[in-house]
């Protein structure tokens, strides 16, 4: 559905995109992760002919960005980063008005109007001024007329920017049903955002391509988990233990106020389960464990391993794995 | 035609449904007016709108660009640009729906003056024809007003930078046509650029058809003006899409 091959875009002598290549297959949802100034929103406004590329070339459904710029439009549907709209118009004005410039046909236009108000939920405010409405409204509008020419694509820049938890979820809901219909690009800072809706995660950085892959694969491709034991027990005693028990380990343990101590111990994500193993060696001891928990790596150590500068994340690296006992 | 149709009729309601537009058609009509009557139009039994129409070229320079400011300005600044511009809509119909939206919004506040003429007509004798030609006339100088106009607002996300730019250019524009104006350039500037630049003064043009003679070259003039600002206006978008 959509090509993107080698995309250049310089602003003067900043380089926006370095050559970035993907691909989405129709249906795909497809989530554009990256910290601010990354490129995302200069990818979605090349593909949706706001802007032109510096060289490279982007294609929608087979049609060109730059020469069939038209054909590329009329089969998508977009909401710019901070939502603007016409904040003098009626929502339902508003929304008839993108559906007239967007050739959607009169006799059909009362339906899609009518399906975008209902999918949206603004049936409550079609009547008040834009300019009158919560943020959270706002978007809602700014959504429904990305979408009230049932458009093939959608393009959604940060849909859920500068909203509060509740109103992020009901947003977040709302794309989950827009996926299940069309092709879905959306750039946002949220990861939960795109744990759940996101068939495929695009990982952006500095203008490349970091990391394009499933959710899961990107998830099993951290190096490690950290399992946190939690025990009241003698401090030399326990590092003999472990030390036999996990030979080769890098095991940090820290003495906490309460005198009991607690250990982290990386492991690989395919390794066999230690728990059983650890929680046998305290029974033995007779120490009394206190807590024992995996802590599995989230999108959130992905994408901060991809996209932290290389001495931060040598740092984060370097604190974790000391083999020393720390006392506190 | 849908398109420029349809932004056409969506600039033109927000013009009534803003304020300014108000405080902005009663300002226009009332200094119009009143300097029109302020001026001699009843001479002897023959009844005339020239002095009316003669004041055109100036009321419109202060008024016009205050129509025009907005027009892409406002839509940089809010970002709504960045929607309309991925409507499927070729640039040129977006330029063409605004531009008759403001050439429409000037002419239903021309319709008011109509009570004038009529006024005179009651009283004296009117010749009707030169009196709608100079309608006509009026609207075709306008409309280059607002091509200019409209150009600058489509340089700055500032409105208030809009007006000024087009404010000082249709001055120039305006002096250019005065030979008093030509005289003085003509002792810094060669022979040929002084021909050009009172060539290109819509002011020269506007005489001749307000007091009712039809030229063709006038008007060809004035759609020629109005294509060129119109046409620099769709570069200059179609420029910001290259840079970013």
């Amino acid at each position: 559905m959509i090509e993107v091959e080698r995309l250049r875009k310089d602003y003067g002598m900043a380089h926006a995109l370095k050559g970035i290549s993907f691909r989405v297959q129709r249906g795909e949802v497809i989530g554009f992760l990256g910290p601010n100034g990354a490129g995302k929103s200069t990818t979605m406004k090349i593909l949706t002919c706001f802007l032109l590329p510096t060289s490279g070339r982007a294609t929608v459904d087979g049609f060109d960005v730059v020469e069939h710029s038209l054909k590329v439009r009329s089969r998508i549907g977009y909401l710019p980063e901070s939502t603007p709209l016409y904040g003098e118009m009626r929502v339902d004005d508003y929304l008839r008005f993108c559906a007239e410039i967007r050739g959607v046909p009169i006799l059909k236009r009362g339906v899609a109007i009518d399906r975008a108000v209902e999918l949206c939920g603004l049936r409550r405010v079609t009547g008040k001024n834009i300019v009158e409405l919560s943020k959270g409204y706002r978007q809602r509008v700014g959504l429904a007329q990305a979408i009230v020419h049932e458009p093939e694509v959608l393009i959604l820049d940060e849909p859920t920017s500068g909203l509060d938890p509740n109103q992020i979820i009901e947003v977040r809901h709302l794309i989950e049903r827009l996926g299940q219909e069309h092709t879905v690009i959306l750039s946002t800072h949220y990861l939960q955002e795109v744990e759940k809706s996101a068939s495929r995660v695009i990982v952006i950085h500095q203008g490349e391509i970091v990391a394009d892959d499933t959710r899961d694969n990107l998830v099993a491709s951290m190096p490690a988990s950290v399992i946190t034991v939690h025990v009241r027990a003698p401090l030399e005693a326990l590092q003999r233990q472990f030390h036999e028990l996990l030979p080769g380990r890098k095991v940090v343990i820290e003495t906490l106020a309460d005198d009991s101590l607690r250990l982290r111990v990386e492991v690989g994500t395919g390794t066999a389960p230690l728990e059983e193993s650890i929680a046998r060696l305290v029974v033995k001891n007779n120490w009394s464990l206190l807590e024992l928990l995996r802590e599995r790596p989230s999108l959130e150590d992905v994408f901060r391993k991809l996209t932290m500068p290389p001495t931060a994340a040598n740092n984060d690296a370097a604190a974790a794995g000391t083999g020393e006992v720390a006392r506190a | 035609m849908r398109e420029i149709s349809v932004i056409f009729r969506r600039e033109l309601k927000s013009y009534f449904l803003s304020p300014i537009a108000y405080v902005f058609g009663v300002l226009f009509l009332g200094v119009l007016l009143y300097l029109a009557t302020q001026r001699q139009i009843v001479d002897g039994q023959q009844a005339s709108m020239q002095a009316f129409f003669g004041l055109l070229p100036v009321v419109f320079l202060f008024f016009l660009p205050g129509l025009t400011m907005r027009l892409w300005a406002e839509e940089r600044r809010s970002g709504t640009i960045e929607l309309l511009m991925t409507f499927p809509v070729r640039i040129g119909h977006l330029i063409s729906g605004k531009f008759f939206a403001a050439l429409a919004f000037l002419a239903v506040l021309l319709l008011f003056t109509i009570g004038l003429p009529v006024t005179l007509a009651t009283y004296g004798s009117l010749d009707w024809a030169p009196v709608l030609g100079a309608y006509v006339a009026s609207l075709l100088l306008a409309g280059a007003y607002l091509a200019v106009g409209m150009f600058w607002s489509s340089l700055t996300r500032d409105q208030i930078v809009a007006l000024l730019l087009s404010l000082v250019s249709l001055l120039l524009l305006y002096a250019f046509g005065f030979p008093v104006v030509a005289e003085w350039i003509a002792g810094f500037l060669p022979t040929w650029a002084v021909d050009l630049l009172g060539g290109i003064s819509p002011y020269k043009y506007f005489e001749s058809i307000a007091r009712g003679v039809f030229d063709t070259r006038d008007i060809v003039y004035y759609l020629c003006f109005c294509g060129f600002f119109l046409h620099a206006n769709a570069l200059v978008l179609n420029n910001r899409r290259l840079k970013g």
